[in-house]
């Protein structure tokens, strides 16, 4: 959704609007703008720089000439590409059976489709290993019977993993179609098929593009699921992962970080160049769903099927959490639980919500004020720089952002400190909330600006009075994202925390060398109530807020 | 005419602006009178609503002075040239109430809430708004939104009242009412209004004086009898004269008349 969302903008920001120049205070105004430049500098692109500066010639060739590289890469892109297309194969097919047919609860659906954004990228790998597992509940249970390390585990994982941010993604913009060409071609005699051929591809070409894209590199850069289900398949990510977190050996960390880049970069220069038209404003008619009993009855079984198996693992993670000693003993018991307390899950669980609320207050107060400057000045060269650098992590993998942290900030007082960590995920998760507030902030008036200042109101004054009261619903959506995406990730900060502050979600990977399965079912089932309990607060909170322009 | 006897307000003297080497405006001087409805006639990119920028000092002219009753403004902020501005657009604060909007500025000017309430009531009343008094933008017609934008710049008691194209948004039917009740506000407060539109009925029926521009130019600037039977050049005999006969032909010959 971020890099769909980040389409419009720019077109948007292209647009030169006239906007005013305050005369007396352009001065300060530049300054200020100029700090968040500099800030966005010290912690983007340094870093990044810092990275390449760690390369040696040596290790590049090292690694290059090194027997395991080419199946390496090999197996990273044959694993990425085949989960890429299932994943948004099913995407598609789940957004056209909520947009294009009849069914009931479609709402209902939607959050449900979601569920899995709410755990770890690991967990999805655990949850394979508890239902297909050697031990597993459906291969003891129905005697099923597959082999699941390597690619079908793999494909399997990250295709749950980052199906929901695909569906998102396209499910927006199915509702940009304008009926109207359909119309045209049933007057002209098209065929169901004919229509989707000439019509709706086009139509949805550039997300779909985009979608690709975004999840090709959501999935690339993920070392959860090949930790858990890779088995002695080795891909990029992971390798990265063992090379820096086992061996510290940046270096090499460093070159395979580089490589993980480009298909990020080059998904972040498609959307740049993909100059999305269509939105709302172009629609002139809804599509007008016919009636059909039989699609309908297809379409409820596509979502529910879909939704059983998004709650499959999860059910898994509460069975195991619950029972004394799978498989041998099946009583129901809270041994577990109180065991995994014992290991730490709950002070873990305190550095993962002091971790996640912190990111959300400090970024949301950074990115609000940011996209404040970018989408309510004129747009003057400052202002569009910050503007693309305000984008820029959205072409940054997390694990590649972790690794410059560590290289750049090693020696600064706070390394090692929950600042740190703050600090990471602030930029790591910047560019989306950034996107909703600019959206958001720049649908106002384009003449308020100048109003204001001719009749003697300051910026500071607008943002408290007019803009602030206006966006509550967004800055809520902006808070509520960088917190879920704070508690499930395991890419930037896994480099960063010590072992004393590190965030829940990354005692998953250590808990699971060690074959504590319970409490990686258990600390999944943690993350997901915590999230689940975000998103609910959310919902009551927003329908709570009236619109402070009704 | 009757400008003759009034006192010069606004002096704009050789005021010349351009962006990346493109001319906007082209050294313009004009003045206007105390109390005048000016209305600047053109297309749109004839430098026009640039014009009406530097006047509030929203953009800065390259050269040229402006002088307000005889004091050199073009250096103060915005807010403090005595002067207002009203868009095409509205520009309303969304999440305020009509009142609000109209008070907000003039408790920000640091009147008691006191003072500024009763201003703002006396205004909104004068536009015919009270009924509205509680209402937020969204919940009004295009042309009550107006009125509530030229009650918040009225309140402020400026001493020029800028109007950028501020009819062009509404439909036919509430373009006619604006138009009149523009003409009675105006009537009714005294205040020095400069109009910016690209449609030549409006500026006939509404201004005083009427100055027609081009490319960033004066082409005339006159009473609007005056533009009508002498157009300075063939723009103007083009643009407005020959605009208006044609538009009007067929009305002429439902009447039977041959001229206007």
């Amino acid at each position: 959704m971020r890099i769909y969302v980040a389409l419009r903008v720019l077109q948007l920001s292209n647009a030169c609007i006239y906007r005013s120049e305050d005369s007396m205070n352009k001065k300060k105004w530049t300054a200020v703008r100029m700090l968040i430049i500099l800030f966005l500098l010290v912690s983007v692109i340094f870093p990044l720089v810092g990275v390449m500066t760690h390369i040696t010639l040596e290790d590049a060739k090292k690694i290059m000439t090194s027997e395991q590289f080419l199946p390496m890469i090999g197996h990273s892109l044959a694993t990425t590409g085949i989960s890429t297309v299932i994943s948004v194969s099913l995407a598609f097919l789940l957004a056209w059976c909520l947009n294009r047919t009849n069914i009931k609860g479609k709402g209902v659906f939607a959050v449900l489709f979601t569920i899995p954004m709410l755990i770890p990228s690991v967990s999805h790998g655990t949850g394979l290993v508890l239902l297909f597992g050697d031990n597993g509940l459906l291969t003891n249970g129905l005697g099923i019977h597959v082999s699941l390390y390597g690619y079908f585990g793999m494909i399997l994982g990250w295709v749950l993993y980052s199906f929901p941010v695909a569906f998102l993604m396209l499910t927006d913009s199915f509702q940009y179609e304008d009926y109207t060409t359909y119309e045209a071609a049933q007057v002209l005699g098209m065929g169901k098929l004919e229509q989707f051929r000439t019509i709706m591809l086009p139509n949805l070409k550039k997300t779909l593009i985009s979608t690709v894209f975004a999840t090709f590199t959501l999935i690339f850069t993920d070392y959860g699921v090949p930790l858990v289900v890779g088995g002695k398949v080795m891909t990029l990510s992971l390798y990265m992962y063992r090379e820096v977190v086992g061996l510290l050996d940046f270096s090499k960390g460093a070159i395979i970080g580089i490589l993980l880049l480009i298909p990020a970069v080059a998904a972040f220069i498609v959307d740049l160049k993909n100059d999305e038209t269509a939105n709302a404003s172009t629609v002139t008619k809804q599509y007008v769903v016919p009636l059909s009993r039989k699609r309908d009855g297809i379409s409820y079984c596509i979502c529910i099927l879909t939704v059983a198996v998004i709650c499959l693992p999860i059910a898994a993670f509460a069975f195991l959490s619950v029972v004394r000693q799978y498989p041998i003993d099946l009583s129901f018991s809270l041994e577990n639980i109180r065991e995994a307390f014992e290991l730490g899950v709950g002070r873990y669980l305190e550095n993962s919500l002091a971790m996640a609320l912190g990111t959300s207050f400090v970024g949301v107060a950074v990115i609000y004020f940011t996209a404040y400057l970018t989408a309510r000045s004129k747009k003057t060269l400052t202002t569009l720089t910050l503007h693309l650098i305000s984008m820029l992590s959205l072409a940054v993998p997390g694990i590649v952002l972790g690794l410059s942290y560590v290289l750049f900030f090693k020696s600064t007082f706070f390394y090692g400190t929950i600042v740190m960590l703050i600090l990471v995920n602030t930029i790591h998760f910047f560019a989306s909330p950034y996107l909703m507030a600019y959206n958001s902030l720049n649908k106002f008036n384009r003449n308020l600006e100048d109003v204001s200042e001719t009749l003697g109101i300051s910026r500071m004054r607008m943002l408290r009075d007019v803009y602030l009261p206006c966006t509550q619903k967004t800055i809520i959506e902006m808070f509520s994202y960088i917190f879920v995406n704070c508690m499930v990730t395991i890419s930037a900060v896994s480099f960063l925390a010590n072992f004393k502050d590190m965030p829940l979600a990354l005692l998953i990977p250590r808990f699971d060398s060690q074959s504590l399965v319970e409490a990686t079912a258990f600390i999944a089932l943690v993350i997901l109530a915590v999230n689940g309990i975000m998103k609910i607060a959310v919902y009551i909170l927003e329908r709570r807020i009236k619109d402070p322009a009704e | 005419m009757e400008t003759k006897s009034r006192n010069v307000k606004l002096k704009v003297r050789h005021v010349h602006k351009t962006y990346d080497d493109k001319v906007i405006l082209g050294d313009i001087s004009f003045d206007v009178m105390e109390g005048e409805f000016l209305a600047v006639l053109g297309l749109s990119g004839c430098g026009k609503t640039t014009l009406l920028r530097i006047l509030i000092g929203l953009e800065k002219q390259d050269s040229g002075t402006i002088e307000m009753e005889g004091r050199e403004i073009s250096k103060l902020a915005p807010s403090q040239r005595g002067m207002g501005i009203i868009f095409q657009n509205y520009a309303l604060f969304p999440n305020m109430t009509v009142l609000s909007n109209v008070e907000y500025a003039l408790k920000r000017r640091k009147e008691t809430a006191k003072t500024a309430r009763e201003t703002a009531l006396h205004v909104l009343e004068q536009l015919g708004m009270h009924e509205h008094l509680n209402k937020k933008p969204r919940q009004l017609s295009g042309g009550q939104q107006q009125r509530v934008a030229i009650a918040r710049t009225l309140a402020m008691n400026p001493d020029i009242i800028l109007l950028d194209e501020p009819i062009s948004a509404l439909d036919v039917t509430n373009r006619e009412i604006m138009k009149k009740e523009l003409k009675e506000i105006q009537q009714k407060f005294h205040t020095t209004m400069i109009f910016i539109t690209h449609e030549q009925e409006e500026a006939f029926y509404l201004a005083d004086r009427i100055m027609v521009m081009s490319e960033g130019a004066i082409e005339q600037l006159d009473t609007p009898d005056q533009i009508f039977k002498h157009p300075a050049n063939a723009y103007v005999k083009d643009f407005v004269v020959a605009h208006l006969e044609q538009k009007y032909q067929s009305l002429l010959k439902c009447t039977g008349r041959e001229k206007f």
